[in-house]
């Protein structure tokens, strides 16, 4: 037995994590590219969570955070950086996914209505969204950072050849198969 | 294994904020810094008192909008119901340039339906839109102001900014129902975008 080779059904999780990191990916590129190209409604949208009444700062998030997103985005997908790109999205999915519940839990008492059936804008670059969808959509997301960050080998984005392609049995030396 | 991580995660960031920071200068739908997009004003506007020299444009009735209407008296705004702009919509000062709309909304819902005529004054990027727009309001004796109504406040702005820049608050007023109102009473709604130049329309 090779211990250098992982078992069948490591290389199933590992192909597994690719493309959830992959799916991760496109989904940050879609939703950073989608605020970037209308950064004043995402200006909008942010206005409403009351973050800071420091104008500069709030234009500055509004204009930088949905190109690192898309950056975020573009290194899921192509494997750089991988473990820091994914650090750098649960640094912004978790304080994002607090202002958001805070907000839904505002509109909640507000309207007087269950919190799950919260909805609105939370510029995330979807539209509008139920809240407690949102939240569980940034769970999965917040749990595979995690997984990108702490896993073994978590620096590759594609498992090696011997992971692919199973483990090679036993090569005979060279000077072995003349005779 | 912390620390790299750590390492590579700040640096990643840190790119990412150096190039959203070049994206957004060169883009032209940027966003400037240094500009408070959102001023709150509750200073009273400027010769008030002239606005009410022309009741036909200060709400007699409530028409459901009252959240809008204090919205925008506490920020010492004159407010135009539909009634009242349509009335300044059909006055034929209208076709002198004498009374003039300002559609304070971006070019694509511009394009998708405006009340004809109407000047276009994108508050988010006025550079492009104040050189035509500023003399048009110098002539003008009324300027209603509109965006999409209810919660949008980009009219409310654009009025501040207009009164800011030396226009005569008395003569501005904002539609507070804004397109919205005036698609659904189906009154005339003209499309396509900005040519620049004030066409008043039928």
């Amino acid at each position: 037995m090779n211990n250098s080779s992982p078992p069948c059904r490591w290389r199933s999780v590992n192909w597994l994590l690719l493309l959830l990191q992959w799916a991760l990916g496109a989904h940050f590129l879609w939703m950073g590219i989608s605020k970037a190209l209308d950064p004043v409604t995402f200006l909008k949208l942010l206005r409403q969570y009351e973050l800071t009444h420091n104008y500069i700062l709030l234009n500055g998030i509004a204009a930088t955070l949905p190109w690192l997103e898309a950056l975020c985005g573009l290194l899921l997908l192509t494997g750089i950086a991988l473990r820091g790109t994914a650090l750098v999205c649960l640094a912004m999915l978790i304080p994002f996914t607090l202002v958001v519940v805070a907000h839904a839990r505002g509109l909640s008492t507000q309207l007087h209505i269950p919190f799950c059936a919260v909805r609105f804008n939370c510029g995330c670059g979807a539209g509008e969204v139920w809240i407690c969808r949102k939240i569980l959509e940034n769970s999965v997301q917040m749990i595979l950072t995690g997984i990108i960050i702490w896993r073994p080998g978590g620096r590759r984005a594609v498992p090696p050849a011997t992971e692919i392609s199973g483990p090679v049995q036993n090569p005979k030396p060279d000077s072995l198969k003349e005779g | 294994m912390i620390k790299p991580i750590l390492i590579e995660g700040f640096l990643v960031a840190l790119v990412g904020l150096t190039l959203a920071l070049g994206a957004n200068a060169i883009s032209p739908r940027g966003l400037s810094l240094s500009r408070n997009y959102f001023p709150e004003s509750s200073e009273p506007t400027k010769g008030a008192g002239g606005g009410r020299n022309q009741p036909s444009l200060q709400p007699s009735h409530p028409d459901g909008t009252n959240g809008v209407r204090d919205r925008l008296l506490a920020k010492g705004l004159q407010i135009a119901d539909a009634l009242a702009a349509k009335a300044a919509f059909d006055d034929p000062l209208r076709l002198q340039g004498l009374v003039i709309f300002i559609d304070a909304r971006g070019d694509e819902a511009y394009a998708g339906g405006h009340i004809p005529g109407s000047l276009q004054l994108d508050y988010y990027h006025p550079e492009k839109y104040l050189p035509i727009v500023l003399p048009a309001c110098t002539v003008a004796q009324r300027i209603i102001v509109y965006c999409n109504g209810g919660e949008c406040e980009d009219s409310e702005f654009s009025a501040l900014m207009l009164r800011d820049a030396g226009v005569a608050a008395e003569k501005i007023f904002v539609f507070g129902g804004g397109i919205v109102e005036w698609r659904q009473r189906e009154w005339p709604v003209a499309t396509g975008s900005s040519d620049g130049a004030a066409n008043p329309g039928p």
